[in-house]
This record gives C-alpha cells, structure tokens and sequence, in this order.
C-alpha cells in the first residue's frame, strides 16, 4: 500500500483522502484564522483603550468586530473542534483504518478553506462585512457593497462542509468500530463527537435557510424582512439563533470531550462517573434546541413568552454543572501529574468554564437579562465560554496530541510559560467586561465617550488582550520549532489507554498494523483501594490479644 | 456617573426589584464559584504526583454522591425560575393609569413624543423628561432598522423593531435624576453616539415643560450649545477636531467661504447654519450627500446657543 507510489508534497498533503492528515490540515487552517481573527480582536481592544475614536473610524470598526465574530466562529473554534481534533481522533479511538467515506471527508476540508477564503477576500477588496457575526436584518440587507454578499456565500460553503463531516462522523462511529468496541466503552471525547455531529446535522440547515433569505431580500426583492410589506425582522433572529445557539455547545461539547480524556490520564484515575458524562453530552445535544429565544427576551416578544425559554437554559445547566463535578471527582484521591494539557485542562478548562457557566445563569433570567441583554456583561460571558472553555481545552488537546500526530515533543517549559501568559491574559481582558457591562457599556461601541469613567476597566481588558497575544506567538513558536526538532516521542508517552496511544507516533497509514480488539474500556487506570486492617478490642490477632 | 462598581443607581421600582434577583443570583454564583475552586485547588494540591510511577485511586463513581448533585442544582433552578417568572408576568403588566411615552428610535438618534402640551403632543430630540414617582408606559418603535431603548438606572430595555410596537413600564422614584438612554442593538457607523439625555423631574416642573411643549427648561438653566450638539447628536456627524466624519467638520468653519454641490458660493454666517439646521437640504456643502435629516422642533434660542457654539469653535 504505502511502498508502492511515489510520494510527493502534492500527493501526501493537497490529494490526501487520510483522516489524520486531514485533520492536520484543518489543525494548522484554523490555527491561522485563530491568529487573523485575534489581530481583529486586538485592534478592537486598542481603539477602546480609552474614550474617544483613535485608531480606527466607526465603519472600521463595525467590520472588525464582525470579522473578529465571523472567524473565530466559523473559522477557527467549530473547525478546530469538529475538523481537526474529530478527524484525526475519532476513527484513530474505535480503532478504524479511517473514515467512512474518506473522499467526501477530504471534500468538507477544501470546502472549509474555499468558505475562509472567501471570507477573507472581502478584506482584499476593500468591503468587509459590518453586520456583526448574527447580521440581523433589516440593517444587514440595508448595507452596501459585497460585505454582505461575501459573508453569507462563506457561510454557507462551511455549512455545506459542516453538514458533510458530521454525515461522516455519525456515520463512522456507528459501522466502524473495532471488535469489541461497544458504546458503552467508547472514550468520552467520541461521544461528544457523535452527539455535536447531530446538533451540526440538523441545525446547520436552519442557518442555510436563514442567511438565504437575507440574500432574496437584497438582490431578489423578496419581503421577508421588508416590513412595509408585510415581513417580520423577527423571523431572522427566531431562524438564525435555532442554529446558532446549538452552534454554541457545538464549540463546548468536544472541548468537554478532550478534557474528559485528559485529567485521567494526568490524574491516574477513571473518569467518575463514565456514564454521567456520555450521557449529559447527549442530554445538552437534545436540549441545545429548545432555548434559541433566550437570545431575544427583549427582541420584541412579550416578556413571558421568554419564561419557556428562561427555563429550559436553567435545565441546560445541570448536565453542564455534572460534568463539572464529575471532573472534580476525577482528581479526587488522583496522582496528578502538572504537564501542560493538564493545566489547561483544569486550571484553565474547568475553572474558567464554570465562571462563564455562573454568568449564563443570569443572562438566562428573563428580568435580570432585560438588564444586561447586549451589554459588555454578554461579551464576558460568551468569552469565558469560547475563550476560558473552548479555546482552553482546545490548548490542552493541542499539546496533549501533538506527540501523536508529529511523533516528536513539545517544550514543557514553554508551554507551561504560555499557559500562565493564557490564563492571566484571559482573566484579565474578560472579568472587568462583567462590571463594564453591568454598569452601561453596550457591546459594539466603538467608543464609549457618554461615560468616559468607563476608561479603566476598558484599559485592564486591553493589557490583558496584548498578554494574550504574547501567549499566542508562544504557542505558534513552540508548535512550530517542536514539529521540526523537538525530542523524539514514544508511541505512549503520557501512559493513556485509548487506542490512538497503542499505535506508533505518528501513526502509520491506516492506523494499526493489525485492528485492535478491544476487551476493556477507555480509563481503567488506578489501583484498587487495599483495605486497612482494623482490629477491635479483644479480637485476637497473630496469638496476641489487643487490649485498650 | 455614580453608583457601586457592580450597578448604577437604582432609580425605579423595576430597578431595585432586578437588583434584588442579580444579588440572590450573585450570591448562588459566588457559593458555586468558590466551592468549585476550592476543590479544585484542594485536590491539585493534595493530589500532586509524589513518584512518576504512582497510580491514582481506582474509582468509577458513587451513585448516590451523582445523584445528590444533580438533584440539588435542579432543585435551586426550579425555585429560581418559580420566583423569575412571578417578577416577569409583574414587568410585563404596565398599571392602568400609566403615562404614555411614544419613543422612535432612527440613525441615530431618539425622539419621544409626549401625549399632551401646547397643541396636543409634541416630540423632543435626544431628551427624555419623566415625572417623578408616576408609572409610565414606553410604547417603541423604529423608522428603520432594529434599535434597543436602553436605560441603565431604570433597568429596562426593549428592541425598537420596525413596523413593530414595543412596551416596556417603569415607575421612577421620586427623586429627580439625571441619566442617558443608550441604544443597545447595533444599528451601524454611529450605534455608540446614539445616546439621548434623560432626566427625571419633580412633577410640577414636568407639568411646567410639557405645558410650554418641551421648549423651556422649567429649572430655568441658560442654554449650553455644547450640550446641545451633544443632545442632539450632531456630533455624531460633525466632528469638532477637524477630521472629516459624514459632514463638515465645524472646527474654523464660521466665516468661510463654502463650495455648494451646485458650483454656487456661500458664506458661512448665522443665517445659513440656521438654515442648514431647519432644512439641511436647501444648501448641501460640495463632497456630503444629502444625508442629514432636518430639525424644525428647535426653538429660536436652542438654534442660537448652536449658532454660538460653532462659533467658538475655532
């Protein structure tokens, strides 16, 4: 098979149909959104470092913002999460030789970088989008130029490449298992996979449907926004969240699955409660349907109508706060072993994700949102989330796999450096936005002039903001110098159990030499508790009788 | 702008009832927050590896530790959203003798028209007035795209949607205070300079303003061009540092001589800013479009104090 052609640049990357160097393609695209959409980020923050306009004009601004949204979205955390890491993991974890349908699994790659490309044209041409990554009408239909042309067209070619990887995921998992395999021994970061494949399956074509008819609007003179006509706004923003917001714990479902493979690893421990964590991937799967209009209290509904949805994003909660705990229990009586993955794993992961989880929980209040609704205090919360949730546990697998994927070592040193330059950068740039947006800060200002004793919170938010754009270049440094001469890496080097690790680093063609059969499950680390001896009083032990 | 560093002042009922439910909802986040941290710190540090060899504990769980910690947090949810949804069906439901306030937002700027007054209703700009210690019903709405009627102090915000009617109540105490309503939906180029003045009044002054339709200022303050510009967004378009924003910058702009769209002259004097304010359309500078909307409801002084204020600015 592997002997047998020549293999160039051409053939090993661009007409590659192999799971994991798909999955490399995709780690190292988003990677550059990551960084395009954190230059985006860092400009914002350097015009609100203080009132007033400085760095940018208005308009600029608008379509940074929007760009920023857009690519860290759509670009980098969704991409990263259900390209990269479900790729190269879930057929390596059952124990297949690839993907169900490698060919279309290569398709929903170059689909992926045509609908970045053709994001990142409008910024050549000079007409970026200034819709804000939702786009409500009737403004974004009102805007001039390709902006918004671009952006929908982007959109819906990584929808398209979306909808294909989660057929090939679900589809996968379900005929591809090795021997033994059954779901009930699945690691954990596979049944995220499989239940972020379906939120993909099904919502995906709500927001095709949604950004269509914006298009029909502009150019074809239909009237599903022209209110003189008859249209409703309203109905882009009830279409566009019933995906978007599922879009949301398609960004946290899989980071919740790497973590979940990582602090037992780290810990020597089984993960607690195995099933309690399959399960609630699935339970926040079926309930991300069924709370969208918590993102519209005061859109223009009555306010009881919200109640429903105040509800259902209150019982949301409760898987989530299970994994936490479960993941708790989890280092509970561990041998915690501090590398890198495990850092951002826990301390980054786990404490960090739980602060977003907290501030949900008053956004989801239907009289303390009429509030904070589309304030800086919804900033920090989705921030904590993607930011100190995904894009944490984004870290952790990055490092956590890279031996396996380059065969070759990061350095510990530096990546524990940028993990502290991460969590300080994140906490620091985030938690004033809280008080910024409880007091009177509006998201998308470009300045905040009526107020400006809103100056120092701004201020502490943009120092964060360049300490974590330290943290980036470290991490693109030690990634990019390792992969070329970092220390050899064993197949094994962290000691895991799953069957990616029982295979050489990187992985041959196909994975395994021969298919595993599996007779255990993931996470049987640990030694069995030896009981101690108790004794009672006149009990007789070895001829000798205890006395008190 | 005073108040804690956690909520502005709370000047309404609404306001301090809100504030009630953040402070029971902080008080369940700090617990959680610190019970999660503190386990998590503990066990890192109790936990630490002492040899490369070691393995942890063998443990797949307790079912009944599971159980305890899914029940509880669904128990305090349960009670939350009982207690939520009363407060919510109580905002929603404005009391019969509320006072009426039409609020019209547009780019970029706010109008409210208030039911009575010289001929029968009037409408200000960029100056909301409300009686102390009344209910009062905002009925919103939108000449354009989607705005949000936002009022920090009050707690209260509502989308001002297109072809829609919004309602939003709120009884301000009956203390006078001054405020700013801010626009919270993104609504383009100048979203951020959408703010309104808002100020609530002792109510025989507020009889006073709405008796002589919103043009004198009962507390009887000589009038502040600057102010003015503020209040009535022209800032947002006119810069007054010289940089050229969607219309001329004002700085040095009085007693110049203009090149008009149509090749004509003009010079800069009193008369023609009046005019340019009253019916922008008449005279359009060379280079601008015809964008700027007009504003008849001044009063002569408030065209004045403007007139002064571009002036001054030299």
């Amino acid at each position: 098979m592997e002997a047998a052609h020549r293999s160039s640049f051409l053939r090993e990357w661009i007409l590659t149909v192999d799971h994991k160097k798909i999955g490399i393609l995709y780690g190292i695209t988003s990677l550059v959104f990551l960084f395009l959409g954190g230059l985006a980020a860092l400009v914002i923050r350097t015009e609100l470092f203080r009132p007033g306009q400085d760095v940018v004009t208005p308009d600029t601004f608008n379509q940074l913002f929007t760009m920023h949204g857009t690519i860290m979205i759509f670009g980098f955390v969704i991409p990263m999460l259900t390209g990269a890491f479900a790729n190269y993991l879930v057929p390596i974890m059952i124990g297949a030789r690839d993907m169900a349908f490698p060919r279309m699994n290569a398709l929903s790659y170059w689909l992926f970088l045509l609908g970045g490309l053709v994001l990142l044209s409008s910024f050549f041409i000079g007409q970026m989008p200034d819709v804000g990554w939702t786009a409500y009408p009737p403004y974004s239909i009102e805007s001039k130029g390709l902006g918004l042309d671009l952006w929908v067209t982007s959109v819906h070619i990584l929808g398209l490449s979306s909808i294909l990887g989660a057929i090939n995921v679900i589809v996968t998992i379900f005929n591809l298992r090795a021997p033994g395999m059954t779901f009930s021994r699945l690691p954990l970061f596979v049944w995220s996979s499989l239940a972020t494949a379906f939120i993909q399956l099904f919502g995906v074509p709500a927001l095709g449907g949604a950004v269509t008819t914006l298009l029909l609007d502009k150019h074809a003179g239909t009237i599903f926004y022209n209110v003189a006509a008859g249209g409703d706004p309203m109905l882009y923003q009830h279409l566009f969240w019933f995906y978007s917001h599922p879009a949301v714990y398609v960004m946290i479902l899989p980071a919740m699955g790497i973590v979940s493979e990582i602090i037992p690893v780290f810990a020597r421990k089984p993960i607690f409660g195995y099933k309690a964590v399959a399960y609630s991937s699935l339970t926040i799967a079926l309930l991300a349907f069924f709370v969208w209009a918590h993102h519209m209290f005061v859109a223009g509904m009555q306010l009881s109508a919200g109640i429903p949805f105040m509800v259902t994003s209150m019982i949301i909660a409760v898987p989530s706060a299970i994994k936490v705990f479960n993941w708790l229990a989890t280092l509970y009586r561990g041998q915690i072993d501090f590398k890198t993955p495990m850092l951002f794993a826990t301390l980054g992961f786990v404490g960090l994700f739980t602060i977003g989880g907290l501030s949900g929980l008053y956004l989801a209040n239907v009289p303390v949102d009429l509030h904070l609704h589309d304030t800086y205090f919804v900033v920090a919360h989705f921030h904590y989330v993607l930011f100190g949730g995904s894009l944490m546990a984004i870290l952790a697998g990055l490092y956590f796999w890279f031996p396996k994927a380059f065969g070759r070592m990061y350095n510990e040193t530096l990546g524990k450096w940028t993990f502290a330059l991460f969590f300080i950068g994140v906490n620091l740039t985030f938690f004033p936005m809280h008080f910024a947006g409880m007091l009177n800060m509006p998201r998308r200002y470009f300045d905040y002039s009526y107020d400006p004793s809103l100056a120092w919170l701004n201020q502490i938010s943009t120092i964060g903001a360049y300490i974590t754009g330290v943290a980036a270049v470290l991490l693109a440094a030690n990634l990019v110098v390792s992969a070329v001469r970092g220390a050899k890496a064993s197949a094994n080097p962290w000691g895991a159990l799953t069957l990616e690790w029982q295979t050489s680093s990187p992985p041959p063609h196909e994975n395994f030499e021969e298919i595993p059969v599996v007779t255990s499950g993931p996470y049987e680390y640990g030694e069995p508790e030896t009981p101690r001896k108790r004794f009672k009083y006149g009990q007789t032990v070895g001829g000798e009788t205890i006395s008190g | 702008m005073e108040g804690s560093l956690f909520l502005p002042d709370a000047l309404s009922e609404t306001a301090k009832e809100i504030d009630g439910l953040f402070y029971i909802l902080t008080g369940i986040a700090v617990v959680i927050f610190l019970l999660v941290w503190m386990l998590l710190l503990i066990f890192l540090v109790r936990y630490r590896r002492k040899h490369p060899t070691k393995e942890g504990l063998r443990l797949y769980g307790n079912t009944r530790l599971e159980i305890i910690w899914t029940v509880i947090p669904a128990l305090i949810l349960v009670v939350l959203g009982i207690y939520s949804a009363q407060m919510v069906y109580a905002l929603q439901k404005p009391p019969a003798d509320a006072y009426e306030i039409q609020v019209t937002a547009s780019k970029w700027k706010w109008e409210f028209t208030y039911p009575d007054g010289p001929n029968g209703g009037f409408t200000t700009l960029n100056d909301l007035r409300l009686p102390a210690g009344k209910p009062i019903l905002f009925r919103i709405t939108s000449k354009d795209v989607i705005h949000s009627f936002w009022v920090p102090e009050l707690r209260i915000k509502m989308d001002a949607v297109p072809g829609r009617e919004t309602r939003v109540w709120v009884k301000p105490l009956k203390e006078e205070g001054k405020f700013k309503v801010l626009c919270a939906e993104y609504c383009g180029t100048a979203h951020a300079n959408m703010v309104s003045d808002a100020l609530v009044m002792k109510e025989e002054h507020f009889g006073k303003w709405v008796a002589s339709g919103g043009k004198e200022d009962p507390s009887g303050q000589p009038l502040d061009g600057k102010q003015l510009a503020q209040q009535f967004g022209c800032l947002a378009c006119h810069a007054i540092d010289g940089r050229e924003l969607a219309g001329p910058s004002w700085k040095g702009i009085y007693g110049t001589e203009r090149e008009l769209a149509d090749g004509s002259k003009v010079k800069v004097d009193d008369e023609y800013l009046k005019e340019s304010i009253v019916n922008p359309n008449a005279k359009v500078v060379k280079g601008y479009g015809p964008a700027m909307p007009a504003y008849p409801q001044l009063s002569d002084a408030q065209l004045q104090a403007l007139v002064d204020y571009i002036k001054s600015l030299k």
